[in-house]
């Protein structure tokens, strides 16, 4: 049911370009029904799960450098602390 | 790491994934990109809670010369201004797809932003002009107050006396009426949210400059 609502947005995408050496049929499509749990959640809805994903992903990533920075500005703060309270 | 990172770091990602998840109402036009709203205007919030306090620690430089405030004020001037150019880019793709062009000059708001933003890359060609970091430290104070007083002029008053396709312009509020209540829901998260990450990048950021000073007296 959700394949076809997606194929039928996809044929209407295809019907607006001129060739012909597009086929409305998306292969990639087909059996999803069968494919996990998780494939099929993240299919559905308009996809909007995967741009959900993408998205995460990036702001993982953003975060762990961030905290990944922060940590080593620590380091550095309480060895460079320790150095000049060695000198005086 | 302080405990309040981790707060914000678990925070955030709950607001993006809800702002993905929840229902919202399908407005002709706008549709999914009424999303935008959790991320395209936090970022002005931010980089305006930003200017706010680099307006303040300019004030405090000016005060007292302690040259940790400007050290504070150009850390908070140069976040503001990485959000600020976020919000024009992410403004401009909305545009695209809403209003049908990437930029036009018969939007105020869009064009007035872009001058703020001028306004604050001056900032720091200002502060590059100087070798000596007191007078550069008292300049650019001054400078920036006069910049960050240029910011409700230039992104509230103006835009909002002329006609414009932005919300919030032609007299009337950017938020009441026409925006549907579920979208605050994670709106008012989103932009607490932001405000949070920005001042963690601020302290980070600050700690670095701090450091590279100590590092360079001991040298």
């Amino acid at each position: 049911m959700k394949s076809n609502i997606m194929q039928e947005t996809i044929s209407t995408t295809v019907d607006t370009l001129v060739t012909n050496s597009y086929s409305d049929r998306w292969d990639g499509i087909e059996g999803i029904e069968e494919s996990s749990l998780f494939i099929q959640f993240m299919a559905s809805n308009d996809l909007i799960f995967v741009v959900l994903g993408v998205s995460l992903i990036i702001w993982f990533v953003l975060l762990f450098y961030l905290i990944k920075i922060d940590r080593n500005l620590s380091k550095l703060e309480e060895s460079i602390n320790k150095d000049a309270s060695d000198e005086t | 790491m302080k405990p309040w990172k981790y707060i914000v770091a678990v925070y955030m990602t709950v607001v993006i994934s809800a702002g993905f998840l929840i229902r919202i109402p399908q407005i002709p036009i706008l549709e999914e990109s009424a999303r935008n709203l959790f991320l395209h205007v936090p970022m002005w919030f931010t980089m305006m809670v930003a200017f706010m306090m680099a307006f303040y620690f300019s004030i405090r430089y000016l005060n007292d010369e302690n040259p940790v405030w400007d050290l504070k004020a150009e850390t908070a001037t140069a976040v503001g201004l990485v959000f600020g150019i976020c919000g024009l880019l992410t403004g401009s793709l909305w545009a695209k797809f809403t209003w049908g062009t990437w930029w036009t000059f018969s939007e105020p708001r869009m064009n007035l932003s872009a001058l703020a933003m001028l306004i604050f890359v001056a900032y720091f060609i200002l502060r590059s002009a100087f070798n000596d970091p007191v007078k550069r430290a008292k300049i650019s104070s001054v400078y920036n107050i006069f910049g960050v007083s240029t910011i409700p002029f230039l992104l509230y008053i103006i835009p909002r006396q002329l006609p414009s396709l932005h919300p919030g312009a032609d007299g009337n509020p950017a938020f009441s009426e026409i925006t549907a209540p579920e979208l605050r829901l994670i709106f008012y998260p989103a932009v607490i949210g932001f405000i949070a990450l920005s001042i963690w990048i601020m302290d980070v950021v600050n700690r670095y400059k701090t450091l590279e000073l100590k590092v360079s007296d001991q040298s």
